[in-house]
């Protein structure tokens, strides 16, 4: 045996398997080496402990060249592998849908969370209403003009449905039934059921009877806010929108207060929100104090269901906006139909933040 | 409310640009729409006398012969043209405001020295209809148009429904004054003579007439009211009529009190106002026959025992006692009507009226003889007999209009009562602190009379506004007119009281189930509340149960009272338009059947996960219920669905949802027989009733000890449910079962036909220790012996 033709037989072998073979023949249990140092038990003492000596430099000279030459197997065979499992990374994956909330949701919830921020509750009503709530009691009786600034969707009272009052009564003989021109029966419903003080945030569809086109919505959505307490007052008011402006526009945000009117709150204010990125005024919505009559309305209504009353000497700003018109123009919308008469995927799956 | 500045600056002789004008406005409450710069006619548009008209044969035009200094034909087609009536004339050369540039041309084979225009092609006025008819003697001939309509400055502003004070020049230019402006007082002084009013009044019902007034001219020569007043109605968007229809009109703009000019030669004795008779009738001055009710105040001609309708009390005059070119006498009516009644008249007689609009909102009930003098002077600078031609306004003689002295003046107006005023409220109310002898200045400078000398002050209103009434409304008056920029900026600090701790839970808990349900790929769309019968039909949804009383659209007649139809809708939608899938999508909205309630709805249709190149990951019934199912562990509920039938699903393929152990809805495919008619392809929904009702999270320890794994298969008829084996496992497994998990469902040999096997993971632990395989083996045993007792067998 020769141990280099050994070592080079090792170096050789292309498989594990060859190798593996190599190492039988000259390591295994009849391997060559292995016969020789059978054979060692036929020397003599002293020859026997040389030959040993040189058998097992050879046999250690061996196995290094096996688990070498294995490890260099190993990795070649790991690198063919890997060759081998490649695939094209760029082809594209399984189409998990990404989901997502309606621009109007995304909207909506980005005020909600400013003003839950500031403590408010966000509480919701219903979108069929009674013309109590919808008008006579936020101080809009029926002779008022100022019904008119709202056109009405009113509905017919088959007796087939009930519309729920603040405490669970049915208040179908409340008036007519109407879909809500706003999102303001709300406060008196909430201060039918609550007690001051408190701070509320109602967001919710409303309608109003008009021709759908490219700026207008029979259906679209409002958010009230409502905040009453004994010291309330019309700066409070200020606060609340300047930091609606802020965490819409950012520092440099302002907001702009006019005097007008709505029958529910005096002294009324309109609002307006300074862009920043735009540089322009963005007129948003309508404010005030709470009109005393609403205060009475909603004590009036709670003496009638047996609970005391809690709003005389209280004060309250109110709010309200549309939300659809903040979206518009943040992305330059072109169209309100794109909201809620098509509700193609295409354009709402573009709104992700 | 157009406010043409000329005539707004003859109140306010320092009025600043209409620029800052509209700032001042909007710091009051009082929102600029637009302004509109109406510029002078171009210079080549001159004012022309017709001397001829003549019909030219064959040809639906007309040869006119105009005096421009010289004379000149021009070819028209306009109807109203005819001899000796004054009109704008735009010679070759001159530009239109839409900017057309006029040139000679041929018309019907003749020369056409330019156009005679209408008012719309001037933009003085929205007419189109014939030329623009100028008084006769307006203008020399030739002279160019812009001598007598320089250019002019138009305010439009928006007035909101409280604000009646401001519906004029004057009221608008009042409440600017409150700033610190000067106001000039209107003070009409006519020339009057003592003549005997050949009439009566009578107010039969004083509530609803509270002030009438009726004031008498003779002596009239109506005609065209001077060039520079057509120019100011028109653009206050009113057209020009005649001198005497004009002048009530000017009135009203100007000071604000609606007002009616009668020819006096028809209104017999006189006036008497009072309630309709149901069925009474009346022609109106629009040419309409109107029936009333008893609800309707009418203003009626009185003879003898008879009183014949002749108006509609502030809204519309008839038309038997129109002013005519031929009226030469005038009864003139300035009154006051009560809001409510004018309104409901107006609203009944779809009839809404520059008259109505004023009243209905309030009218000044002391500004009536005012305006009734502004009439009469107006009248006798416009109208006398000795005709006033261009250039000497004013000089009327002996022989002009004549105004009767006295006038009737029938008055039931309450004097405005005083109001309790705290300036410290002021500050409390909006967070300031305005000097009280500033806020009780700004109220002297609106007209308010302040009387005290601490507070509460006594402050009494002017009468024009009507829109005072509590405190809060005087609060609002100091403020704006300080202005609204001068309250600080603060936020509230309190502790809410109790009963409002947790409101707005349900509103979290739908906020949580939408972010879960974005998370899982379904995207939101928010369809309308609305529908129709055939819609509910044609998706076997519950009948409807709300319908609008004034609907849209046939498709917008009945409130909803499902959600998927929409989501149907949205999915034939967008397939039409060639939208891609995949289509996962849900709605949480209102739907209206016994009671309005909140639900929540989802569709899935096509694959859930596409694979694009490769296979993808399934669609179907078993994926939109494994989403939900995932839906409901992210929300930490259980979910269960029994087989149940429901109109709108696949009788087959459908059950009810048991969420936490309640029902709260459906899942199933579409019913093909639905999908089919709608050309949809098979989809898969889900519709749950909101608020789901909700688990509580328990903390269990982690396991400490190793669970015993074993599995069985259960051999069934086909018609036999996983439910109902799950159940019987669970109910025979103990207390230590964890964990039960089918893998398999197997169909085929050895089985027989009709039969199918579920196999089971079962895993049991005991928190305490290691079961032993004997203590399993026994938990097992119960099982089998429980499937067994129930007719399954087990498979080995």
């Amino acid at each position: 045996m020769d141990i280099n033709t050994a070592i080079a037989e090792m170096h050789r072998a292309v498989t594990l398997e060859a190798l593996q073979s190599l190492k039988v023949h000259y390591l295994g249990k009849n391997g060559l080496l292995t016969q020789e140092m059978k054979a060692l038990g036929k020397l003599s003492p002293e020859e026997r402990k040389e030959r040993g000596r040189v058998l097992n430099e050879i046999k250690q000279a061996l196995e290094n060249a096996v688990r070498g030459r294995e490890k260099e197997l190993e990795a070649q065979a790991l690198q063919s592998q890997l060759e081998r499992e490649s695939i094209d990374v760029s082809l594209p994956g399984y189409a998990f849908p990404a989901g997502g909330t309606h621009l109007t949701s995304q909207m909506q919830a980005e005020l909600l969370s400013t003003f839950r921020r500031m403590g408010y509750s966000v509480v919701e009503g219903p979108e069929v209403e009674s013309e109590f709530f919808n008008f006579d009691a936020i101080n809009m009786p029926d002779w008022h003009p100022a019904r008119d600034m709202q056109d009405t969707f009113w509905l017919k009272d088959s007796g087939d449905f009930d519309v729920m009052g603040p405490e669970g009564e049915r208040v179908n003989n409340l008036g007519g039934l109407l879909m809500r021109t706003h999102t303001s029966p709300m406060q008196i419903r909430y201060m039918i059921e609550h007690t001051p003080p408190f701070k509320i945030v109602v967001p919710g569809r409303v309608f109003r009877y008009e021709q759908t086109d490219a700026s207008h919505e029979a259906m679209f959505y409002q958010l009230e806010g409502l905040v009453v307490g004994p010291d309330i007052a019309m700066s409070d008011l200020k606060g609340a929108i300047l930091e609606l402006a802020r965490s819409l526009y950012g520092a440099q945000a302002k907001a702009r207060f006019q005097p007008t009117y709505f029958p529910f709150v005096e002294p009324g204010a309109q609002f307006a929100l300074w862009w920043p990125e735009r540089e322009k005024w963005l007129e948003l919505g309508g404010s005030g104090m709470v009109h005393p009559n609403l205060f009475k309305a909603a004590d009036d209504y709670r003496q009638k269901m047996g609970l005391p009353r809690v709003y005389d000497g209280m004060t309250g700003f109110a709010f309200g906006m549309g939300i659809e018109r903040l979206a518009l123009l943040r992305y330059g919308i072109p169209d309100i139909r794109y909201f809620y008469q098509q509700n193609r995927l295409s354009f709402l799956r573009q709104f992700k933040n | 409310m157009r406010i043409v500045y000329s005539w707004l600056k003859e109140f306010l002789p320092d009025a600043p640009s209409p620029e800052r004008l509209e700032e001042l406005l909007a710091g009051l409450g009082l929102e600029t729409e637009t302004i509109d710069h109406l510029p002078a006619p171009h210079s080549k548009i001159v004012f022309a006398k017709v001397l001829a008209v003549e019909a030219i044969p064959g040809k639906d035009v007309r040869r006119v012969v105009l005096d421009i200094g010289h004379e000149v034909q021009v070819v028209s087609g306009a109807p109203n043209v005819r001899a000796g009536m004054g009109l704008a004339l735009a010679m070759p050369g001159a530009v239109l405001p839409n900017g057309m540039e006029l040139s000679a041309r041929s018309i019907a084979g003749l020369e056409s020295y330019g156009m005679a225009v209408s008012a719309r092609e001037l933009a003085v006025g929205d007419y189109a209809a014939g030329l623009m008819e100028l008084p006769a003697d307006g203008l020399p001939p030739g002279t160019p148009l812009a001598e007598a309509w320089p250019e002019e400055t138009v305010i439009e502003i928006e007035i909101t429904p409280n604000r009646a004070d401001v519906l004029s020049v004057y009221g608008t230019a009042r409440d600017l004054a409150a700033l610190g402006l000067t106001l000039v007082y209107p003070d009409p002084k006519p020339k009057t003579s003592k003549l005997d009013l050949p009439f009566q009044v009578w107010i039969d019902d004083p509530q609803g007439c509270d002030r009438f007034t009726l004031s008498y001219a003779k002596n009239i020569k109506n005609g065209l009211s001077p060039l520079r007043v057509q120019r100011r109605l028109y653009a206050a968007g009113m057209r020009p009529i005649s001198a005497v229809v004009d002048a009530t009109n000017y009135v009203m703009l100007e000071l604000g009190n609606p007002i009616h000019a009668y020819d006096a030669r028809f209104i017999g004795e006189g006036l008497l106002v009072r309630r309709a008779r149901n069925g009474e009738q009346l022609v109106t001055l629009d040419g309409l026959e109107r029936k009333f009710d008893q609800r309707d105040l009418l203003i009626t001609v009185k003879d003898g025992d008879k009183s014949i309708p002749e108006g509609i009390a502030g809204v519309m005059g008839g038309s038997h006692s129109e002013v005519r070119e031929d009226t030469t006498e005038v009864a003139l009516e300035v009154a006051h009507f009560e809001a409510v009644s004018v309104r409901g008249t107006a609203k009944r007689q779809s009839l809404k009226t520059e008259a109505s609009y004023r009243f209905e909102r309030g009218v000044d009930p002391d500004g009536q003889v005012r305006a009734g003098l502004r009439f009469m002077e107006l009248l006798q600078t416009w109208t006398s007999a000795t005709a006033l031609s261009h250039g000497q306004e004013g000089g009327w003689e002996d022989e002009g209009v004549l105004v009767a002295e006295s006038r009737i003046d029938l008055n039931h107006t309450q004097p405005p009562k005083p109001i309790g005023f705290r300036p410290s409220y002021t500050d409390k109310l909006v967070g300031t602190n305005f000097p009280v002898q500033e806020q009780l200045d700004v109220l002297k400078r609106l007209g308010f009379e302040v009387e005290g000398n601490a507070e509460p002050y006594q402050v009494m209103p002017p009468t024009h506004r009507m829109d005072m009434g509590l405190e809060e409304d005087l609060v609002e008056e100091v403020v704006r007119v300080i202005g609204y920029d001068k309250i600080p900026v603060t936020l509230p600090t309190f502790f809410p009281a109790p009963d409002n701790v947790g409101v707005d839970e349900p509103y979290l808990v739908k906020e949580r189930l939408k972010a879960v349900l974005s998370g899982l790929g379904f995207q939101e769309v928010v369809n309308y509340s609305w529908t129709s019968p055939d819609e509910l039909a044609k998706h076997r949804a519950p009948a409807p149960t709300v319908a609008f009383a004034n609907p849209q659209a046939s498709d917008r007649t009945h409130l909803r009272t499902a959600l998927y139809p929409g989501l149907l809708h949205t999915l034939g939608l967008n397939l039409s338009q060639g939208e891609e899938g995949p289509f996962l999508l849900f709605e949480v909205g209102n739907v209206f059947n016994k009671i309005e309630t909140t639900r929540l709805a989802l569709l899935l249709c096509g694959e859930a996960v596409p694979g694009r190149w490769q296979p993808g990951l399934g669609g179907g019934f078993y994926a939109l219920k494994g989403l939900l199912e995932n839906a409901a562990a992210h929300l930490g509920s259980s979910l269960e669905v029994l087989k149940e039938t429901f109109p709108h699903l696949h009788p087959g393929i459908s059950g009810e949802i048991i969420w936490n152990g309640q029902k709260v809805g459906s899942i199933g495919q579409l019913n093909p027989g639905i999908a089919a008619q709608a050309g949809l392809p098979a989809s898969y929904l889900v519709e749950l009733e909101l608020p789901l009702p909700v688990a509580k999270t328990r903390f269990k320890d982690v396991a400490k000890f190793p669970a015993a794994l074993r599995d069985v298969a259960v051999v069934m008829p086909e018609a036999a449910t996983y439910a109902e084996v799950e159940s019987l496992i669970r109910g025979a497994a103990g207390e230590l079962l964890e964990r039960l998990e089918i893998f398999d469902v197997y169909r085929g040999s050895p089985l027989k036909d009709g039969e199918k096997s579920l196999a089971f993971h079962l895993a049991f632990r005991d928190p305490g220790r290691t079961l032993t395989d004997g203590e399993t083996d026994g938990f097992m045993a119960q099982v089998i012996a429980v499937l067994e007792g129930a007719g399954y067998a087990i498979r080995k």
